[in-house]
């Protein structure tokens, strides 16, 4: 009898799992199905005629591979013959001078660096497109602060429109001869067209390492990031010349209009590729002040204008003639105008409110106050709710 | 991300007839600094998590410690490693307690200097450990090692009314 039973039952289960919910599952099973990695790269695919990158900047230098070998042995037996390093490193107590290895780390990784970074900010893109460069030299952009500290400009760092009301302090490495030019662009505040940047600084035609002394073909403009809008990337280049070079740039100076600084560094860098190559690299971020309200009022003499991000709207079901167990007042609520509802809202905040007075001082048990008892209970609980400060309320 | 935009349209319509409705920031870090960005997901018992914008991984090999900032989309960011000669000219060994130590000085340095200073870490250390000296090293350099959760904008029938990351000033 037993077996007779264990025959039917392989008989007839054995192909079949249970699948919970099976009725409701949609795509593969899990063992076929590609993997989110998987959907997202097809979905994202960029053929390589798309993303083929060209530097345009200088070409870092090969440093032999049998030199380096010997310098690594060279380190290795002064660090371990050395006893004093030993007994600091063994101690826990072996600090590295942060300056020095500053350095070092500039001279050897420090441009690859920059490079990782600015892809990850999108500097190149924006600014070149298809080009980019790697910063092989070390460009110092110092802003003055009113304390008498000094606010270096790194890669990415954010700094306030407070902080950079004027031109800052810049420096490089250079033997007297070669002719600089410096370009400060914001890449991300153009108010009508998106595409393009606004050119903030401009000089051209630096001997050595006097700022002073270049041809300033637009005078420097603080920045202006929208309030509503988050950070803005504002990105110092410095280009090498190989002689003197005339722009056709038109000269701009601290009165002339906002529509004159805009600027596409793809295009005029194609028409002066030849001459010019970056070398130097430096940007911040920067975020709205109360110095960009007054920039727009006084220098520009327009309203400041403000934006707020377009968050996308929530799905709310197809309204039904008779919805089961849900409350009609908040249920209707959702389909009626919201500006309507904070209207009616903001009215009954207005009667009470006498702009002579002062507000009234919060009831300290504000539900304590008892409503009237013919008051429907729905009407009772928006009541309470009004008086407590939750949901609606606040939008007013 | 595909759902969200850096797209920002005007307040109030119909004053500003000379700047446009609509203003798109093209910062691609713009919308992480702000935590409106999409984080990634996946299940909530796996392990490591996939959850953040930027991630701090430690990598210890027999000769090398690497401490890099990873992003859930463009990969290692910052790296910092004890066998660059930045390091290894001024310390005794590559893997002991003060190259951790050094480590995360020169590593929270770099962060700070690109504008990355918050980070997801999922990193368990024993306390007094190398690894745990490393992450010392790291927050007292001033890098934050949890990053703030996507912030969602309330629905008109929420109950509470969070502040906006944006609004915040700091005096």
């Amino acid at each position: 009898m037993n077996t007779f039973r264990s025959f039917w039952r392989i008989n007839s289960f054995h192909r079949y799992q249970q699948i919970r919910l099976g009725h409701r599952i949609r795509g593969k099973p899990p063992l076929q199905c590609r993997t989110i990695k998987e959907r997202l790269d097809e979905l994202n695919y960029k053929d390589e005629l798309y993303t083929t990158r060209i530097d345009i900047g200088y070409p870092s230098e090969k440093k032999s591979s049998s030199k380096a070998r010997e310098e690594r042995m060279e380190l290795s037996k002064t660090t371990k013959n050395d006893k004093k390093m030993e007994e600091l490193a063994r101690k826990g107590l072996l600090e590295i001078d942060m300056e020095k290895s500053k350095k070092d780390w500039l001279q050897s990784l420090g441009p690859m660096h920059k490079k990782q970074i600015a892809d990850h900010y999108g500097v190149y893109e924006h600014l070149y497109g298809e080009g980019f460069f790697i910063p092989q030299l070390h460009l110092e952009v110092f802003y003055d602060i009113s304390d008498g500290n000094c606010l270096p400009v790194y890669y990415g760092n954010v700094i306030k429109p407070a902080e950079a009301l004027e031109s800052p302090h810049v420096s490089y490495d250079t033997d007297g001869n070669t002719l600089w030019t410096l370009a400060l662009t914001n890449l991300d505040g153009h108010l009508a067209e998106n595409d393009k940047e606004y050119v903030h600084w401009f000089i051209a035609n630096i001997p050595g390492n006097s700022i002073e002394k270049g041809d300033v073909i637009a005078d420097y403009l603080r920045p202006f990031p929208l309030k509503g809008t988050g950070y803005h990337r504002y990105v110092f280049v410095l280009y090498k010349q190989d002689g003197m070079i005339s722009y056709d740039l038109p000269k701009i100076t601290s009165s002339s209009p906002l529509e004159e600084r805009t600027f596409c560094t793809r295009d005029w860098y194609k028409k002066y590729q030849d001459n010019i190559t970056p070398i130097g690299l430096a940007f911040y971020q920067s975020d709205w002040d109360i110095t960009v309200k007054d920039f727009f009022n006084k220098t520009l003499n327009r309203k400041e204008p403000i934006y707020e991000y377009d968050f996308p709207e929530p799905y709310i079901r197809p309204q039904e003639w008779f919805p089961r167990r849900k409350p009609f007042n908040l249920y209707m609520d959702k389909y009626r105008d919201p500006k309507q509802i904070n209207k009616e809202y903001l009215l009954r905040k207005l009667k009470t409110e006498d702009p002579f007075k002062a507000p009234a001082p919060p009831l300290r048990f504000p539900n304590a106050h008892p409503l009237p008892r013919n008051m429907p209970s729905w009407l009772k609980v928006h009541e309470k709710k009004i008086r407590l400060g939750w949901g609606r309320v606040n939008d007013v | 991300m595909f759902s969200t935009k850096n797209v920002f349209p005007i307040a109030n319509l119909a004053r500003y007839n000379s700047t446009a409705a609509t203003f798109v920031n093209r910062n691609p870090r713009n919308l992480e600094r702000m935590r409106i960005a999409r984080k990634p997901d996946g299940y909530h018992l796996e392990r490591p998590g996939r959850v953040f914008w930027h991630k701090l991984m430690i990598t210890p090999t027999n000769r090398t410690v690497k401490a890099e900032v990873i992003h859930f989309v463009n990969g290692s960011v910052i790296e910092a490693k004890t066998s660059e000669l930045a390091l290894r000219n001024q310390l005794y060994s590559m893997t002991d307690t003060c190259a951790y130590i050094n480590l995360g000085r020169v590593f929270a340095q770099r962060c700070l200097e690109c504008g990355i200073t918050e980070m997801a870490c999922d990193i368990e250390s024993k306390k007094g450990s190398k690894i745990d000296k490393f992450l010392n090293e790291v927050v007292k350099g001033g890098i934050k090692l949890v990053e703030e959760p996507v912030y969602k904008k309330p629905e008109p029938w929420d109950w509470i009314r969070t502040e906006k990351p944006w609004e915040v000033t700091e005096e």
